[in-house]
């Protein structure tokens, strides 16, 4: 998912950064008209930290393997704060363990966070009818975590089959795209399961941290 | 005398078959040719160790870096080689590109050509280091912000 150095033109690599400039200053700006704006940095932090570590945990879908990526909960529990939270989360990545890399770091924090931030809105229907309760918490709970994560494999695909460098045979790598593409749909039920879990945790035990959506 | 000048004349005529044909003397020995040449393995795998199989490979030759000097793909266990020209001394780029993944090797070849390298990396214990560090600062953060206002 994340998509290092040296693989996107310079161009893309400049868009990417053009892109996310504009959606973190919205992100601030949104988290600023909060009452108290530090008041969900903790949470912020610690979720920041389990995406910086979760991409360790690898799970075989053969012929490949992919690895968890958490935006869909850092979306629904964080809301704004999710965009500035996942473009840290991926710097330290990159610096720390090259996974992505500095230059594809405007283009990855797009690839993950707008569906981090479509995890949100989707979440914040739970409550369209009135307080929502358990189940339905779970259920949107799952719908954020999947959408965002196979939202972030499309934009992935989108991106790489569009930008194949010269010189290298188009279509194995397409292929190759493609079968990694694939190996995210039953990710996308890992995540929609994990982000579902969560938040009915987090619903029963501390209803507050919902609170953004 | 007649037996003397008869073995005079055979010595010469073999003397002057063995200058005449000099191949059929010399037909028993054996020639070895040689050009020195160094080929290039390396072993393209994910950070889970987990082969490149199937990968695609460009090397760069030194004097061009923008036009690919050869193409080609990894085997099952993520292998490729190759002999690079001896002539083309510096430095050697290789890249290895699978589905969005990849990464490039810097090879000398040439004076200061090594034996073994690697593009990168960290061992299982510097990456849990640092991983320790940066969620030791992260915490750091949600414990500043968490704290209750004297």
């Amino acid at each position: 998912m994340h998509i290092p150095d040296g693989i996107l033109p310079a161009a893309v690599c400049g868009a990417g950064y053009a892109a996310t400039v504009p959606i973190v200053w919205y992100s601030v700006r949104k988290i600023n008209q909060e009452a108290n704006p530090r008041e969900s940095i903790p949470q912020a932090a610690i979720l920041t930290a389990a995406f910086f570590v979760v991409s360790w945990i690898h799970i075989p879908v053969p012929p490949t393997s992919v690895h968890l990526v958490l935006n869909g909960l850092l979306g629904a529990v964080l809301g704004y704060y999710a965009f500035p939270a996942i473009l840290i989360g991926l710097f330290f990545q990159a610096v720390m363990f090259q996974h992505g890399g500095l230059t594809t770091l405007g283009v990855n924090a797009i690839v993950m966070g707008v569906p981090a931030l479509l995890a949100y809105h989707i979440f914040r229907l739970r409550n369209i009818r009135g307080e929502a309760g358990r189940i339905t918490t779970g259920i949107f709970g799952f719908l954020a975590g999947s959408c965002a994560i196979g939202l972030s494999a499309g934009l992935f695909l989108v991106i790489l089959v569009s930008f194949i460098g010269a010189g290298f045979d188009v279509e194995i790598e397409r292929a190759a795209i493609y079968t990694l593409a694939v190996a995210h749909v039953p990710l996308m039920f890992i995540e929609g399961t994990f982000t579902a879990l969560v938040t009915v945790f987090l619903h029963r035990v501390r209803p507050r941290m919902l609170a953004h959506a | 005398m007649c037996i003397k000048r008869k073995l005079i004349t055979g010595l010469i005529f073999t003397l002057a078959l063995c200058l005449v044909l000099p191949m059929q003397v010399y037909a028993h020995g054996a020639r070895i040719e040689y050009t020195s040449s160094t080929e290039i393995e390396i072993v393209a795998k994910y950070d889970t160790g987990e082969p490149m199989g199937g990968a695609q490979v460009m090397v760069y030759a030194p004097d061009d870096p923008s036009t690919p000097w050869l193409t080609g793909v990894c085997d099952d266990e993520g292998r490729f080689t190759f002999v690079p020209d001896s002539t083309k001394s510096g430095t050697w780029d290789v890249q290895v590109r699978q589905a969005g993944h990849g990464d490039m090797a810097h090879i000398p070849v040439g004076e200061g050509a090594v034996v073994a390298g690697s593009s990168g990396g960290y061992s299982v214990l510097q990456i849990v280091l640092m991983a320790v560090c940066v969620v030791w600062g992260i915490a750091g953060t949600a414990l500043y912000f968490s704290r209750r206002r004297a």
